[in-house]
């Protein structure tokens, strides 16, 4: 009961979050017409349709089916829809490359990958997740250098910490019963938090939603 | 889209970024740095933005087109002044910017 809560309210945030920040990344690209912002639309509103699709899944379970494991598919629908908004975050900052690098990461990383990849899709989709999101949060640094608005490290955070959460639950399956799990989805609630700071800064007050602006 | 932003940004690519910070620093010029009241002229234009003539020409001829600047003939020269819908369109153009800047990126 207490992980189907925890995990309610991390779905809920994250697509409360994906929708409030879709929607303004549309509001932008409707008054500017700005294709990286219509990327962003479309990065958001995956992101949290995909957080909807699982608590959608895990309610049903729960009040419905009552079986006690919420449908494996639903959760992998879920999962691969909040990818392709991952997908399209890393896409807008060009992505040169899909995997780190670093001979320490690839170390690190293919292990986990390498034990449970087999198992589900849902596990190579997560994986995926992990590289676009790491590769998202390292771009957004690198930017913070350029431009130094304070607000994108509340971004490059946010995106890390999705990418640490989505590491720890990759390793929640092979130590399945520890403390992972609850560190997982407290992590992914923290940085949900942190990509919402930025909206709060934009004054949307005098925005028109106009075609006749 | 709105129809100016059909017209004026065409493409996704990455000359549509430079495109777009063109557009924003004319009419950047266009509203806090004008020479005289008439408005800017070509030559003006051409060394603020720092592009080439038949460039900004078709700029200034599709942002007029838009209701963006406003043309106005001066002793046989074209001037340029931003407009009211000019002045929410760069509104718009700086608030977004900052918004996407703070995801890493450049509108």
């Amino acid at each position: 009961m207490a992980d189907f809560f925890l995990e309610s309210i991390l779905n809920l945030v994250g697509f409360a979050v994906g929708m409030v920040i879709g929607t303004i990344s549309y509001i932008g690209f409707r008054n500017t017409g700005s294709p990286t912002l219509f990327r962003l639309t479309l990065a958001f509103f995956a992101i949290g349709a995909g957080f909807i699709i699982m608590w959608v899944g895990q309610t049903a379970d729960m009040f419905v089916y009552k079986t006690g494991q919420p449908a494996q598919w639903v959760q992998t629908v879920g999962i691969g829809v909040q990818t392709v908004g991952y997908f399209f975050i890393a896409f807008s900052h060009t992505i040169k490359s899909f995997f780190p690098k670093s001979g320490y990461l690839r170390s690190v990383g293919v292990v986990p990958l390498f034990l449970i990849s087999f198992i589900s899709i849902e596990n190579i989709i997560r994986s995926i997740s992990f590289i676009l999101l790491a590769y998202g949060a390292i771009e957004t640094v690198m930017s913070y250098f350029e431009s130094r608005r304070k607000t994108a490290l509340f971004v490059a955070a946010g995106l890390g910490a999705l990418a640490f959460g989505e590491f720890l639950g990759w390793y929640y399956f092979v130590f399945p019963q520890s403390v992972l799990g609850v560190a997982s989805i407290s992590t992914k609630i923290g940085g949900l938090i942190l990509l919402f700071i930025p909206v709060t800064k934009v004054p949307l007050t005098k925005m028109k939603f106009d075609e006749n602006l | 889209m709105n129809n100016y932003a059909n017209t004026i940004l065409p493409s996704m690519s990455a000359i549509y970024r430079t495109h777009m910070k063109i557009i924003g620093d004319i009419l950047t010029t266009t509203r806090d740095d004008l020479p005289d009241e008439q408005g800017a002229s070509i030559t003006y234009l051409i060394r603020k933005a720092n592009i080439s003539h038949s460039r900004i020409s078709k700029i200034l001829g599709t942002l007029v087109s838009q209701g963006l600047l406003e043309q106005t003939n001066s002793s046989g020269t074209f001037k340029y002044k931003i407009s009211n819908v000019g002045r929410e369109f760069l509104q718009a153009y700086n608030t977004f910017n900052k918004f996407a800047d703070s995801f890493g990126l450049t509108i």
